[in-house]
Formats: structure tokens, sequence, C-alpha cells
């Protein structure tokens, strides 16, 4: 547990608000600990912002443990930054080295605008979940939750496009800013489960002209989205979708 | 002064005393709950479960979050599963005896009538989650798999992967949305509540900051339900998640609301280390853990030596050679102290010698890294991106860390707070979980209440009263918005010389070293005093930077740690005041001579609830008698 | 009807009109490279098969069939790209590396497929539409495609801008085959990583094919 202290030099994009062009600014640091992590990087920052009568970098961030999906920034061009299945609150400083410039960029897309520095708008995504991303089972309805067996199978599937955090790095990713990824993700949840087929064909129709709607691109299947994904969900998710929106696009009386 | 609080327990037998209220409870006509409108501030599980389930009924729900989507609520980090008493497995378990256990493993301090409750409810929630879509793990015969948890002897927690919180809340997230799109909930992020406004002795409204203009917002309703989690945060660092804050539920107890045992706090003891001063917060790892990982030290002081060099015969496994018919999987509190004593006592291991050994050599031989890594891949994922070091290869270093409150806002049988028409749902009341909380019991509570508990009472509720028409320009939300508009102009206008994180974290660490696992008469007191001169620092030196009426993440900081600086005292005095130990609460000053918590029944069967006297006055202690009637009261033991 | 042209301009709907209309343009390029090869057979083999093709009368509805595909492939591909810059119009000022860049085929099927376009004009231009020369075999008049490419393969820059736009065909399919199947739902864990190596085979197949017989004209005749 050697402790490293690193000069990293920050380049930072500001913007005052979502009217207002912004621009990157730079920033230097001189005592960035290996074991911090990005964001308490960006917090020693801050503090020293503050401390100098400057304004702070206004970042969207939560829970610190990669499972709430707040955290949103495109790290040197990589959203959330160069690691796979990791968010930014995740990504540790020992991933640099002494002298490294390093440029934190906000999450990039039209569907997404910027608030203020890097901080963006994704209550698109709650749009989109809104028309059709869940069961119709009010409380109370429930039968007994061993009522109808779920294969294992077909369980842990569906846990695997569940544990989906919602933060877009997918979107940013995707060089069509496409938000295929997270839609399939909980299109695929719930189709692959018993008690998501009653709803199965309005909920594929709904959420893809939503999502269309939002003005998030088109896929053309480059897996940038899944390469940038921090719980790593799978392309297997969309080829999912696309079948069950056809299906439902010619079934559906 | 106990006839302040009156519990409103229903009379009856503990077990049909729920159904029989559910009947004896006051309905509102369905063509009537439209007509009412409800604020649910928090969307976690029991806010995202309360605002769907009442808006399902047919009220007119306001939901307000904090970030910028209700799916974000620090519920989601919850990592082990959720306790229900199904029996699945056969094993002997029963809504009785999860009962049993959540009253025994709370220290005896929780109110009976309402542990029960949770216990009956619990399947329900089960059931609940199926139904939307949760995927809980399941057998290969397609039936659902529980795993075993701390302070049980029973298989009955019920897990997805290590992200059971996760998929719960998503599911209520889920159900959110659905009303949302029906247009029965009206949804508001990136709000945070400053104030309740009461009018006419009832919870009237809220006053709320809007995170990106800065401006004050009021929304006017028939019930206020308060579901914004707990305030481990006042410890700076603990395992909440940076938002998560006390201010609800304290601008709540500054109108009126008593805040009940706010000494209680769990300290979980498998969080990773501290590493260094800029750290932020600190991250749990399930405690599922202990059901394979086996908990050790070195048996000499100072050993060195790297963990694989460590022989069997020079490592003592405490928690097996002190309780061994519980052994790794004791309850929280135990198993913190019993760290915290190995480090204490010198045989902590790391650079900083507060930590301790979780290994899993023995399982990994036993099952195969395969089954080890089926049942908690993503957490030694987790933990080897922040610690650098692969669990596979050499053992986990833990060390306690503030994980939960299980004090809050004193709410009755219906969840109401002493302000008429402001209720507390989940880890923000004090309700259920006593002294000390189960492991897997928190997102039980709090999908109970939301799902099940404040749809039913709510209608009482506004089924028995009647409610002025209210405007925005009324009074009463004139003044309460003009009381949040010179606090946030005060604090921007100080221009101190230190930051609010550094005051921030003076504050965390006198709460941890005296307010923490292990406190004293003398450390309490002296905490009390320098919160308030810390305090009274803070509001003439803290600097805060910025706009009022744009994004300032230093303002909304500031105003949090500003109430923390007011908790963190009536922590310290309601500890001060609790002379026994109990549950997450220890005295030094009692303990058995092996060094366990020694309650004192006689004194302290109670539950202990704060009323606000003002800023000049000290608040005043009111006691609600815990009668036990269908557990023995014991000491417990895990041995 | 209504749902038809929901369905043709949604997002999902037209990525699977990009597949088929590809993918038929994927297996043309295929019988197309493999009537090429005849030129290793002889120049009668290869014009008596020219000949057989166009004087089929189905050729009119392969062409219109071919024309109607290709007009598909190029309008959703258009629509792709504007939908992409209005989605994204402040770009980034760093752009993606390592683990988390897609792969050269997927990130340029824009410009290859621009390039092929170029191509298949100026290939039409050249041939299809080229010197009209003659031959006759047993007393069957039939157009003298060979000589035609002897001519055109005797420039060397001929030669090897052919290869290098084939070589864009290649590269182009080699994300195209295994993109179009993804965009139709097949997708598989066992079978994916296959499709995947099959999709760059296919891409390599079809460009060193239609290579092949440049390189032998030119370097033979």
């Amino acid at each position: 547990m050697s402790d490293q202290n690193m000069k990293i030099k920050l380049r930072v994009w500001r913007q005052k608000g979502p009217t207002y062009p912004g621009k990157l600014e730079t920033y230097e640091l001189d005592n960035v600990n290996e074991h911090m992590s990005f964001l308490e990087m960006i917090d020693v920052l801050n503090e020293k912002l503050v401390q100098e009568g400057g304004e702070p970098v206004a970042f969207d961030h939560d829970c610190r443990e990669g499972i709430c999906g707040m955290c949103s920034m495109t790290i040197d061009g990589n959203p959330h930054g160069p690691n796979k299945g990791t968010t930014a609150c995740q990504l540790h400083m020992r991933n640099y080295k002494d002298g490294d410039t390093i440029t934190v960029e906000p999450f990039r897309a039209t569907a997404f605008p910027v608030i203020k520095d890097i901080m963006v708008d994704r209550s698109a995504f709650d749009r989109i979940q809104q028309v059709g991303g869940f069961i119709s089972v009010s409380t109370g309805n429930a039968p007994d939750a061993h009522a109808v067996p779920v294969s294992k199978e077909k369980a842990d599937l569906a846990f695997d496009a569940a544990t989906c955090i919602g933060c877009g790095a997918c979107v940013a990713a995707c060089k069509n800013a496409s938000a295929m990824l997270f839609v399939a993700a909980k299109v695929s949840q719930y189709e692959l489960l018993p008690q998501g087929q009653p709803e199965k064909e309005d909920r594929v129709l709904n959420m893809v002209a939503k999502m269309d709607e939002e003005g998030f691109g088109s896929c053309s299947n480059t897996g940038a989205c899944s390469a940038s994904c921090p719980k790593e969900i799978s392309l297997e998710n969309i080829a999912r979708m696309n079948r069950a929106y056809s299906r439902a696009s010619f079934k559906k009386r | 002064m106990s006839t302040k609080l009156d519990s409103k327990i229903p009379s009856g037998s503990i077990e049909t005393l729920w159904q029989k209220h559910k009947f004896d409870m006051k309905l509102v006509a369905p063509n009537n709950k439209r007509k009412h409108t409800v604020i649910v501030v928090g969307t976690g599980l029991a806010g995202a479960a309360g605002a769907a389930s009442m808006a399902e009924l047919g009220y007119h729900v306001k939901s307000f979050c904090i970030q910028d989507s209700p799916r974000r609520a620090h519920s989601i980090a919850a990592q082990g599963g959720i306790n229900a008493a199904k029996n699945y497995q056969n094993d002997g378990d029963s809504v009785y005896r999860l009962f049993y256990d959540t009253v025994k493993g709370g220290d005896f301090r929780a109110r009976e009538a309402n542990v029960y409750r949770l216990a009956e409810l619990s399947v329900n929630i089960i059931d609940q989650a199926v139904a939307q879509g949760v995927p809980f793990a399941r057998e290969y015969g397609g039936y659902l798999d529980n795993r075993s948890f701390g302070g049980a002897q029973v298989k009955r927690t019920f897990y997805a992967r290590g992200q059971t919180g996760q998929q719960l809340l998503l599911g209520a997230y889920s159900a959110l949305m659905r009303q949302v799109g029906k247009k029965t909930v009206e949804l508001f992020n990136r709000r945070e509540m400053l104030d309740v406004v009461v009018h006419d002795g009832k919870a009237r409204g809220i006053i709320v900051r809007n995170l990106l203009t800065g401006e004050l917002e009021t929304h006017i309703a028939d019930a206020v339900c308060l579901a914004t989690g707990g305030y481990g945060n006042v410890f700076y660092l603990s395992t909440n998640a940076m938002a998560s804050n006390v201010t609800a539920a304290w601008r709540a107890y500054r109108k009126g609301a008593f805040f009940a045992n706010p000494c209680y706090t769990q300290i979980h003891p498998t969080c990773i280390p501290v590493s260094g001063d800029y750290q932020s917060k600190l991250t749990l790892m399930s405690e599922s853990l202990r059901n394979d990982g086996r908990v050790w030290v070195p048996k000499n002081k100072g050993d060195k030596r790297p963990p694989s060099e460590i022989p069997e015969e020079d490592r003592d496994y405490y928690l097996e050679r002190r309780y061994p018919s519980f052994g790794n999987l004791v309850p929280r509190d135990v198993a913190s102290r019993a760290a915290k004593k190995a480090c204490d006592d010198g045989f902590g291991v790391g650079a900083t010698g507060l930590s301790v050994y979780l290994d899993f050599k023995n399982a990994i031989e036993r099952d195969g890294e395969e089954a080890i890594s089926a049942r908690y891949g993503n957490l030694f994922h987790m933990y080897e991106k922040i610690a650098g070091e692969s669990p596979y290869k050499s053992p986990m270093r833990i060390y306690p860390a503030v994980h939960y409150t299980m004090g809050g806002l004193w709410v009755d049988y219906h969840l109401m707070t002493t302000v008429p028409g402001l209720f507390a749902l989940g880890e923000a009341n004090f309700s259920d979980h006593g002294a000390n909380r189960l492991g897997a019991s928190a997102l039980m509570q709090g999908l109970a209440d939301g799902y099940f508990v404040i749809p039913s009472t709510i209608g009482n509720y506004l089924a028995n009263h009647s409610f002025d028409k209210m405007t925005e320009d009324h009074d009463a939300f004139r003044d309460s918005k003009e009381q949040c508009y010179k606090r946030t102009t005060q604090l921007l206008k100080m221009k101190g010389s230190k930051t609010v994180d550094d005051f921030h974290r003076r504050l965390g660490h006198i709460m941890w070293d005296n307010v923490g696992m292990a406190r004293n008469k003398e450390g309490l007191t002296s905490a009390i005093t320098d919160i308030k001169s810390l305090r009274e620092e803070f509001w003439s030196d803290a600097r805060v930077v910025g706009e009022a009426d744009q994004v300032n993440n230093e303002l909304e900081k500031a105003g949090r740690v500003a109430d923390f600086l007011e908790l963190g005292e009536l922590m310290a005095r309601d500890a001060l005041e609790r002379n026994e130990s109990c549950g997450g609460h220890f005295r030094e000053e009692y303990q058995t001579e092996e060094g366990e918590a020694l309650r004192d029944d006689t004194k302290f069967s109670h539950a202990a609830a704060w009323e606000f006297k003002g800023d000049s006055a000290p608040p005043e202690r009111h006691k609600e008698e815990l009668k036990f009637d269908h557990v023995k009261l014991a000491q417990r033991s895990y041995k | 009807m209504s749902r038809l042209v929901t369905y043709l301009f949604s997002s999902v709907g037209q990525k699977k009109l990009m597949a088929l209309s590809g993918l038929g343009w994927g297996l043309f390029a295929l019988s197309h490279m493999a009537g090429n090869l005849l030129v290793f057979v002889g120049s009668e083999t290869y014009n008596k098969y020219g000949h057989a093709i166009v004087s089929n009368p189905a050729i009119y509805v392969a062409e219109a069939g071919l024309v109607l595909l290709l007009l598909t492939h190029v309008f959703y591909g258009i629509r792709v790209s504007i939908q992409a810059s209005k989605a994204r119009s402040q770009g980034y000022v760093v752009k993606k590396s390592g683990d988390k860049e897609a792969t050269l085929s997927s990130r340029t099927m824009k410009y290859t497929g621009i390039a092929v376009l170029g191509f298949i004009i100026l290939h039409l231009w050249s041939f299809k539409y080229g010197a009209y020369y003659e031959v006759s075999y047993d007393g069957v008049v039939v157009r003298d495609l060979f000589r035609l490419m002897l001519e055109k393969f005797e420039s060397p820059i001929y030669t090897w801008g052919y290869v290098a736009a084939v070589i864009l065909i290649g590269f182009h399919l080699s994300h195209g085959v295994y993109s179009a199947l993804q965009s139709l739902g097949i997708n598989h864990p066992r079978y994916t990583p296959i499709i995947e190596k099959i999709s760059v085979l296919y891409g390599i197949l079809i460009a060193v094919g239609f290579a092949s017989q440049p390189i032998y004209v030119h370097f033979v005749f």
C-alpha cells in the first residue's frame, strides 16, 4: 500500500448553463493519490477551486459504488473512462501515471442536453420507461411467488439485462447516440420472464417509438455501447428487441 | 409526558392485529380519492413503492426526488437480499420466527406490533416483486433460491446476485413510472425538500428547492410522506450515497415531529477500509459474504507477514472462537464490535492496522472458484476495483463502517409522526428495527411501509379529517418559503474561509470518535460541546460559493451539513441519556464481563423521542414504553 | 398500413431494411464474383456466361430488384447518418480509444459505403455501359466483355483502383454480414462469435475473389 502521489493535468468541460457555449479549461493537481477514485480527484479539484474563489465543477454523482448510474462523464473520449465494466466513480487513479493529461467531457447526445459543466439531463430515459418499462401489476394483485416457475437460465438472462443502471454510457459511446442498448435491456428483462408476456407487444412498440421521438440516433451494430456499459450488457438484448419489435409490429391486431 | 406519544397500536391478538385493523380503519371512497393530493418525498424503496401504490388506489400523488431520476435512490445499493417468511426451504421458518428474530436482533428495542406486521407483510413483498418482474435468483427447478443471513438460523433471504436492492428498487421504480405515465403521479426530480408546511396543526405541504433553477417551489397536499432515508452521512464517511441527508427529516423535527432514538446507528462489519483523507465515502461488501468468508486476524500482535504466509495455527478466527453457534454469521453490531476490539487490541492488519481479513480460501477449496464467483462475482469484482487486490487470491481486508440508522422520525402504528398528516416511511422512521437492524431487513421494511402499510393508513387519516382549501399565498406557505429563502441567503452571504466539506469532515471525526461504535459519558459530553462550537464556526466561517438561482452543489451541501451539525448534537445527547448498551448503541460503561452489550430493561425499555424546543432551549426527551408480550426479554446470545 | 409505415421509419424497422438490402447485395456480390472467376477458365466461357445472364428475360426483374435494394440501402444509410448527426449535435473533443473503441470496419461503414456506391456507378459506366465489342461463338453473336476487361485492366491505375475498391467492399461486408444478422435478431452466445468470424471471412473472400481477376489479367495478359 505505498501511496504514490501524482501530478495530473485535467482538462474539464466548463459550461455555465444549457444555453451557454462551453469550453475546456485546464487545471493542474499536484497531489493525486493513486488510491483515489476519479470522482474523489474532482472533489479535490473542487475544494481547491472553492478555496481559490473559483466556481467548482458541477457533476452528477451519488452512490459512488457503481450502481446508482448517476455519474456520467466522458474521460478521454471514453464514457466512464478507459476500464471496461467500470463507472467513473469506480475508476481509480492507479490507472494513471504521473504527468498524465486527462480530458473530461459530458456525455454527449442531443437527447441528453448539458445542464452545467459535465452534468447532463437524462430524463429521456425516465420518459421511455414510462411508456412501457413495467409490468402492469398493481400492489396486491400478485399471486404467490412460486405460482409460476421460471427457468434458471431465463431468470439469469433477465437478471443480466436488468442490471442496467440507466447511466446513459451506451448513448454517450455510440457514434449514432443511439439508446438501443438501454431500451433493449429493459425490453429483454420482461420479454424473458413469463410475467412480462401479456404486455410484451405494446411494450416494445411503445418504448421504441418513444426512444425515436426523444431524438436518439439509430443503431448500426458497432457494439460501442456494450463495450462502454459499466454492467457489460450484451448486444444479444438488442437482437432480442429487434425480433420482438418485428413480431409485435406485424402480429399485434 | 408520555401521553403525547400514542403509538395507536390496536388491541387484540398480535397475529390478527393488522388484518383486523385494516377493517377498522376508515376508507376513502374511490371517487373521492382523486380529490386528495399526497406528497411523497423520496423515491427509494419506501417512497417509490408508496407513491406508486397510493396512485394505483386513485390518490393524486406528487413524488419528489433529489437526483435526476427516481431510479437513483440509494436503496439501489443494497446488495445482499430481502428477508421473507415464506418457508420455501422447509427449514422451520414462519412469520412468527421472523418476527421473533427481528425483535431479538433489534435487541428488544422495537415495537412488537410493528415488527409482527412487518414479518407478516414480508411474504406479500416477494409475491409483488416477482409479479413485477424482479429477477430473483432461482434454483434449476425454476423456484426461488434463498441464502442465510446474519442473526438467523434459517434460510429466508431472497436475493438477486449481489444487487438485490437494485432489482427491488427498479421494480418499485417501474411501478412508479407506470403511474407517472398514467399521469396519476406527478414527478418532480432534482428537488430538495427544505421545509414541511404545517397549517391548522396538520402537515399541508412542502417547500422544495429546484436544484436546477434554484427556485423555491411550494407544493400543497392533504398529507405528506417522508421517505427520505437515513442520516448516516452525519459521520461524513459512511456507505450512504453522497446526497443522502437528514434535511427533510430534520426540517420535520423542527416543525414538531419527534425524532426517535437518534443514537441507534448501525455500523456494518464488512466494508472496504479507509485508505486516505481524500476519501469521500465507504463501500460496503455485502454481509452475505460472511456465509462463505471466514473472518480472522493474526494471533500475534503486529504480524506483518502477508496473509498467505500466515499458517493456520497463527490465525485467530475470532468470531468462530467467540460465537461457536453463529460463527461468522453473528448480527452486525456484534461482528463490528468484535472487529473493532481486534484492531484496538493491536491485531489489526493493513497499513493502518484498521482492518481484519475476510478469507474465502476454504470456500474456494470446498466449492470451487466458479461457485464462489456465481455467488459473489460482482462483489469480488467491486472489491478488486477499489482495493486493487483480487479476493480470489488473497483475503479481503474489511473494517466496519456506518451503514444504516435505526433511529428516525417517531411514528405510530400508522407510520404517522407527531405532526398529523406527516408520515415517515422506510429508514426515515424509527419503527421496526429497534436498536439494531438484521441484514436483509431494510429492503423488507421499506417495501412493507410503501406497498402495504401507507396505502392503508393514509386513507384512514384522510377520511377522518377535513382540509381547508390552501393556496400558495397562504401565510403558512409564505412564511415557510421566506424562512427557506433567508437561510439560503445566509449561507451564501458568509463568505468564510473553510469549505463545507471541511466542516463535514470535522463533524464526521467527532461523531466517529465519540458517537461511533463505542461510546462513553466523557466522549459524548465533549462531543456535544465540540459539535456546538463547530456549528457556531460553520455559521460564521463557512465558505459557500456560487449563486442561489442556478445549479449550486456547494449550496446544497451547505444546507445539509448545517442540519447534520444540529443532528449530531442530538445523537450525542440521546446516546448520553441512554445509560445502557443495546444493539447499535454500545456504551463502554455498560458491558458484560465478556465485553457484550448490557441492556438495562428496567430503565430503558423504551423508545426515546426528542421534541424540538427552539434553537435556544434543549430538546425534550419523551418516552414510549415498549411492552414485550410475545418475545421474552433476554440477554442476546449468539454463542 | 400506418403500422407498416411506422415500422419502416422506426429505428428498429429501418435497420431490418438496411440489413435485408445489404444482405441482398452481399449475396449478389458473391454470385458476381463467382462469375468473374470464369476469367480463369477462358474468354469463351466468360463471354457466354455474360450472355446467358443478359439474354435471360429475368434479368430485368433482377436488375430492378438490385436497384431497389441499393436505393433502399442508400436511403437508409443517409437517414442513419442524418439521424446520427442530429442525435449528437455537439461532438467530443477527444475520441474514444482502447478497449471501448468499436472495430474500424463498423465505425467506417458510412465511408466505405459511400466509396462502394461510387465504385458501383463507375463500374456500371465502364462495363455495363462501356464500349460494346462483339464476338461470335458458333454463329451466336455475344458481347465481348472479355476484351473490354482486358483493355480496362491494362491500365495499372484502373487495376489497382479496382483492387482498392473491392477491398473496401470486403471491408464493408466484414462488418455488414454480422451486422445484418444482428439487426435481423440473430444473436446467440454460442453462434455469434462464429458469425463474426464468418462475416470477416466473407469479406475477405469477396475481396480476394474480385481482386484476383484484375491482378491475373493485368499480369498475365
